[in-house]
């Protein structure tokens, strides 16, 4: 029996677990006791953390389709066949006909390598992955106001905090052990505000919980700064010393007195005062937000709305005190940070910066694209349209993640070559023309950076199943057998690479991480301890700016034909396209089938009661499944998780983006019900 | 490989001869099997598809060569037995549970009620009390959802013969029905019984159960002669793997047959 | 029968745990990252941690692992039993796990014997160490589960500083010394005294109190009404580690895996905690409300355990304080129960 210290592979918490490996195969996991994020405990997920990765169904060999089977093939066939391919594609289409879908799940390595890959061996900045669904907008959103997109503070210092504002975050479910901290602070005297349309868990603890309408968000945040400001609550001295802009942005903030904005959020102006003094007054403020915020046609402005309100307050910079997206992926901190997305390398340096460039290009001894990439749904629409030739996908599984499930079904079918690299035959695979079976977390090494820019490492524990491969190596061998040479003798040299690359990684070194749990970045230099909480007496960018945003209502209202609001989220029990809790006996086991929330006076209006099969339809699909009547949602508004692909809710889900970051707008879209 | 004998979760196999289309998702199927001849109405079996799982099956025979279980398709194991073909193979261990107390029984008048697949546990308790008839008064009710849900028809006209009194009801009737329409428990109140001088059984579905033991309990049928079955979620049948416990008892072990005294508690919340 | 009583020097312990290992495989505390101790295959028998917390991971697993492979159906119709009967010695064990485990024994082994179990706990030779430093979690002494074991350890050590007092209470731990007995000695007067200060003055500071009695008394009462488990479950977050972590905790479930050609039948830890754990055919879900799963966790530990096992399903490890999240521990849960309980007379 032996006991390797490694990271859970579920949510961005970034809990430390121990794998247990008996024989050579995993036979359990322990939480780590010191771990400063789980102290000893995991969530339902963490828990059964080890049961995915025996399962019968992982791929164990390479697989290439012919006609309507696939054949078992070797690594050099596989790769041979995706390098002729992509070289072919390249030479007749150009390199940008090919795009590349990296992978919160995978590691920073892999990640950093996947982009290498896109930018110097293809040619092409098409690069994205699955934060542009969850938390581009943040990434967008907090790089124009603060210089840097994550979560400001340490789990840990929440327990200190004083005020707790929870916007579209469904915290105990999705965030575990970060709500864990929340209830320690409430335990202390913490007062938590929750804002979420539905009743969710959370709220059931909070002292005040405002259900403001789905997609209103920028309105409340601006009816609560507005507040702020007439009740003369604000921070001069941080807004004079420490932010600019700020004259622009309180023109248009006038606009949103607590009335206005009672008028578009349904909350009452009472409530919108009383929580801008809550949150005003005390300083070790702390503001949390999930997909609530992020997943609309003004996710960027949303996000900066929140930036405005902790510059407004003064509360950021501090311990306890700032502003924290919470991340969803156990990497997609890290994946966003080793520049898996379209217009910056790794440690968000521009592309079309041309210093940046020549660095880049020094080191990796091409010439690099200067124009952006494609971000995720444009590259759909690209495929759809029959401009992208090429998808190569590595651990992610766009068509039950991204929004219009048909849509993206035709795009995939229409491209020349798709590469789908995973652990499992997903949803996505089965239009792959190839499918490369990937190593899991526990069978490879590497890095993970967790929603609190802890950068840890993961361990192997055993062999990877059958054939496969840990990505980095698949990259590495695609890369060298296309004629670039990538040559590394583990993953530790290629995070010497990053460190090299990257400022905010720079003393990040995995002989560091091999003792101790994990340095939070920026980390610049190998004598630099890691930095807990972030904008210390100076943003990232030099001042914070306030950015001027007006609320725009969501794309798709509901109509005469569709009367009802469509939300959609996860639950706690399943983990996204549950490729991995899905081949997990209890977690299969809780929720085995597909539920919508129907509002109990909803459901006497359409006559249906508790259990009923329902017909859900958008204007891009219906989906069939059954009603769970709650009071959760509030009335005339419906909530499906996005797990299930029996019942898949984004078959219904609106396309639309946000203009700026191009994330689509999963939260709101109009539906009808109909009982079966 | 040693003492595979000796592992209770070991499975034994059985061929099975017969299979029998009860209804569009019930079948009987019955299986040929060596080694296992004493069991009591009321026991079941841990019932196995290797690749597919166990579920706890009550035996609805008495003992010979050849048990017989009355399966209805609900789930994953139950699919795919249900895709069985006479001649195949599958894998039983038990019996486990108590049975149903005969003993109680003697001389008094019984009072027997099933809710759809709740019949399959009482086939055997009422061919066993006609084998050994005591001069008793045997009254069987049976609630099925249409007509053609009703289960074992032949044997039912065959018990009706015996001299028990059958009463079947349904909850919607088709054409060709001319019986009663409704709850099991609005059936009880026409029957002419001395309930206190009676014991019942009943096997169904736990709503079913909840309706009934109140309705006997309001004819002041003493609760240790209320004499019901608890459905469980079950993994190993034998008192460890702990998904039946409930209320301070463990429902393989200590039941599934239970006296309305013994589980007064937790019966209440049903 | 009064344990052997006998003396192993600390130079020679490397010695004896290096001849054991020659015949089983030596598990034993060890270094984790930060204060982290894990139990594992011990390589190096200078790296097993002697300064321990009082509160150590459990050694359930080893006998009812997370993960455990039940049976090998091939198929030409062979059903392999994959009982796992690996030779082991657990070094470093708490008394509180010692006492689960007699505990576990009558679970496991009265009535349906479960083989799985049975092989790995014959297999098994367990050395306890009593603890001098109770952390604030743990309450063991209260309960007499613990520090010290008048029974029921195969080997009991006690550190003296530069030495071991040893007791011997089965034949498997008589096998594990006698065979070495060159290594130890009788204990003379001062190896008594010096055990009895280590005694006192461990039970000197094993403050915490938890009556589990008391509350079985107000539980069957009726005082504590579901109201009570309403409010003690709603910060619940149903994720097991109570469960996970109780020595005395043993549901499973069982999964076949299908291997192409072979199939294994797997059983893996499973909770109560869960509101699929007793989920009925048709999708009924006897205990939604999450109320009557946490009451349902209690009563087993609190009612059905002594009823059943003359013993609580507790040994006060203090393991479900650490692991659960929102403190829905057995330790506070019981002083929330005499307060609620005693409020309402």
């Amino acid at each position: 029996m032996d006991k390797i210290l490694t990271v859970c592979p579920y949510c961005g918490c970034g809990c430390g677990l121990y794998l247990h490996v008996e024989n050579g195969s995993i036979s359990g996991v322990s939480p780590s006791r010191s771990h400063p994020v789980n102290r000893g405990s995991l969530c339902i997920k963490g828990w059964n953390a080890h049961e995915f990765v025996t399962h019968p169904e992982r791929l164990r060999y390479p697989l290439i389709r012919e006609d309507s089977y696939l054949r078992k093939v070797g690594w050099d066939e596989a790769l041979g066949f995706i390098s002729s391919r992509l070289k072919k594609i390249k030479k007749i289409h150009g390199p940008d006909s090919i795009s590349i879908i990296s992978s919160a799940k995978c590691t920073n390595e892999e990640n950093y390598l996947m982009m290498k890959f896109a930018r110097a061996v293809i040619g092409t900045n098409n690069i994205d992955h699955c934060a542009r669904l969850c938390h581009s907008s943040t990434v967008g959103g907090l790089a124009t106001t603060f210089g840097s997109g994550a979560m400001t503070n340490s789990i840990s210092e929440i327990a200190d905090a004083k005020t707790l504002f929870v916007i579209g975050s469904n915290t105990i479910e999705q965030h575990p052990m970060v709500a864990m901290y929340i209830f320690e602070a409430i335990e202390k005297g913490a007062t938590l505000i929750v804002a979420d349309p539905r009743k969710i868990r959370l709220a059931e603890f909070s002292h005040i919980h405002l259900r403001h309408r789905c997609g209103t968000d920028t309105a409340l945040l601006m009816g609560i700064m507005n507040s702020i400001v007439a009740e003369g609550l604000v921070d001069i001295d941080f807004v004079k010393k420490r932010t600019e802009n700020f004259d622009s942005f309180r023109k248009i903030l006038k606009r949103y007195t607590p009335d206005v904005v009672e008028g578009i959020t349904g909350i009452h102006a009472d409530d919108i005062r009383k929580v801008a003094r809550l949150y005003a007054m005390e300083k070790r403020s702390m503001l949390f937000y999930s997909m609530g915020i992020t997943q609309h046609i003004t996710g960027v402005d949303n996000v900066k709305a929140c930036a405005n309100l902790v510059m407004l307050t003064g509360h950021i910079g501090l311990p306890s005190s700032g502003l924290n997206p919470l991340r969803g992926q156990n990497n997609v901190q890290g994946a966003c940070d080793m520049g898996a997305l379209p217009d910056v390398y790794s440690g968000y340096q521009f592309v079309k910066d041309p210093i940046v460039r020549r660095k880049f290009k020094r080191i990796w001894g091409v010439n690099l694209p200067e124009k952006s990439g494609l971000t995720m749904m444009e590259m759909v629409e690209k495929a759809y349209k029959g401009e992208l030739k090429a998808m190569y996908i590595m651990g992610e599984n766009p068509l039950l993640s991204n929004p219009y499930s048909d849509y993206t079904r035709e795009a995939l079918q229409r491209l020349e070559l798709l590469v789908v690299q995973d652990i499992f035959l997903n949803e996505t695979a089965q239009y792959a023309d190839v499918i490369l079976p990937a190593a899991s977390f526990a069978e490879k090494d590497g890095t993970f950076t967790n929603t609190e820019r802890r950068i840890q490492l993961i361990r192997k524990a055993t062999a990877p199943v059958g054939e496969s491969k840990p990505d980095w190596e698949i990259i590495c061998e695609l890369s060298s057998m296309m004629g670039y040479e990538m040559n590394y003798r583990g993953t530790y040299e290629i995070m010497e690479e990053v460190a090299l690359l990257t400022p905010i990684y720079g003393g990040i070194l995995h002989h560091r991480l091999n003792t101790g749990l994990g340095l939070q970045w920026p980390c610049p230099s190998t004598d630099h301890p890691g930095t807990p909480y972030l904008h210390r007496k100076k943003f990232a960018r030099g001042l914070g700016t306030f950015m001027p945003v007006d609320f725009i209502p969501p794309d798709e209202p509901p109509n005469d034909e569709f009367p009802m609001i469509l939300t959609t989220g996860r639950i706690y029990s399943r983990y996204h396209t549950t490729t991995m809790c899905g081949r997990t006996t209890v977690l299969e086991r809780e929720e085995p089938e597909p539920f919508i929330e129907v509002n109990p006076s909803d459901a006497e209006k359409l006559k249906i009661k508790n259990r009923d099969s329902v017909k859900v339809t958008s204007k891009r699909g219906s989906i069939r499944l059954n009603a769970y009547i709650t009071t959760t949602v509030p009335e005339g508004t419906v909530f499906i998780p996005f797990h299930y692909s029996v019942a898949p809710a984004n078959a219904l889900t609106n396309p639309a983006l946000d203009p700026e970051v191009k994330i689509p707008e999963l939260k709101v879209c109009a539906v009808k019900v109909e009982p079966l | 490989m040693k003492k595979v004998e000796m592992n209770p979760y070991m499975l034994i196999k059985g061929r099975i001869s017969e299979i029998l289309n009860l209804t569009p998702d019930v079948k009987l199927f019955k299986v040929r099997i060596d080694g296992i001849k004493d069991y009591l109405p009321g026991q079941f079996f841990m019932v196995s598809l290797w690749g597919a799982g166990e579920v706890p099956i009550s035996v609805t025979s008495l003992p010979s060569d050849v048990l017989e279980f009355c399966i209805k398709k609900v789930g994953r194991v139950t699919g795919e037995i249900h895709n069985l073909e006479v001649g195949q193979y599958i894998y039983i261990r038990g019996p486990y549970g108590n049975g149903f107390p005969t003993d109680i029984a003697n001389k008094r008048g019984i009072l027997m009620i099933a809710g759809g697949i709740g019949i399959s546990p009482l086939r055997p308790l009422i061919e066993w009390l006609i084998k050994y008839p005591k001069g008793r008064q045997i009254i069987f009710f049976y609630g099925s959802k249409t007509p053609k849900e009703i289960l074992f028809l032949d044997d039912i006209e065959r018990w009706r013969r015996n001299g028990i009194g059958v009463h079947l009801t349904v909850d919607m009737a088709d054409k060709k029905w001319n019986g009663p329409v409704g709850l099991v428990t609005e059936l009880l109140k026409s029957v002419n019984l001395n309930f206190e001088d009676a014991i019942s059984y009943i096997c169904g579905p736990p709503v079913m159960i909840k309706a009934t033991v109140k309705e006997l309990l309001s004819f002041s049928m003493p609760e240790e002669r209320i004499v019901t079955t608890l459905e469980a979620h079950m993994k190993c049948g034998i008192g460890k793997c702990g998904h039946c416990y409930e209320g301070s008892k463990y429902i393989c072990i200590d039941g599934p047959i239970f006296t309305y005294k013994e589980i007064v508690d937790y019966a209440l919340s049903l | 029968m009064k344990p052997t009583e006998l003396i192993l020097y600390k130079d020679h312990l490397s010695y004896w745990l290096r001849q054991l290992r020659k015949e089983r495989e030596l598990i034993g505390p060890l270094r984790g990252e930060e204060t982290d101790i894990v139990f594992k295959s011990v390589e190096n028998i200078h790296d097993i941690v002697l300064d321990l917390p009082a509160i150590l991971p459990t050694v359930k697993e080893f006998l009812f692992p997370q993960y455990e492979p039940m049976f090998k159906y091939l198929m030409t119709d062979e059903v392999v039993d994959l009982r796992d009967n690996t030779k082991r010695v657990i070094f470093g064990v708490r008394s509180c796990d010692v006492t689960a485990l007699t505990l576990l024994d009558k679970f496991f082994l009265d009535g349906y014997k479960d083989p799985f179990y049975e092989e790995r706990r014959n297999e098994t030779v367990l050395i306890s160490i009593v603890c001098g430093r109770p952390e604030p979690e743990c309450f063991c002494a209260g309960l007499n589960t613990g520090p010290y074991l008048e029974k029921g350890f195969d080997v009991q050590l006690t550190d003296l500083g530069d030495r071991f007092f040893v007791q011997v209470g089965s034949p498997k731990g008589h096998s594990a010394v006698m065979r070495f007995s060159f290594l130890f000695r009788k204990p003379y007067k001062a190896d008594y005294e010096d055990q009895y200060e280590v005694f006192l003055s461990s039970k000197a500071t094993s403050q915490k109190r938890i009556s589990l009695e008391g509350a079985r008394q107000l539980i069957l009462s009726g005082k504590v009404k579901d109201d009570f488990w309403r409010m003690i479950s709603d910060k619940c977050f149903e994720c097991g580690g109570c469960v996970y972590q109780c020595p005395l905790c043993t549901c499973f479930t069982v999964t076949d895996r299908v291997f192409g050609d072979i199939i294994e039948r797997v059983r893996l830890w499973d909770a109560c905690l869960f509101k699929g754990f007793t989920r009925l055919a048709g999708g009924i879900l006897p205990n939604e409300e999450r109320y009557l799963r946490t009451k349902r966790w209690f009563y087993h530990k609190l009612i059905y355990y002594p009823d059943a096992l003359n013993g609580f399903g507790c040994v006060g490890c203090g393991r479900c304080t650490i692991a659960c999240p929102t403190k829905i521990d057995m330790a506070s849960v019981i002083t929330r129960l005499k307060v609620t309980a005693g409020s309402e007379g």
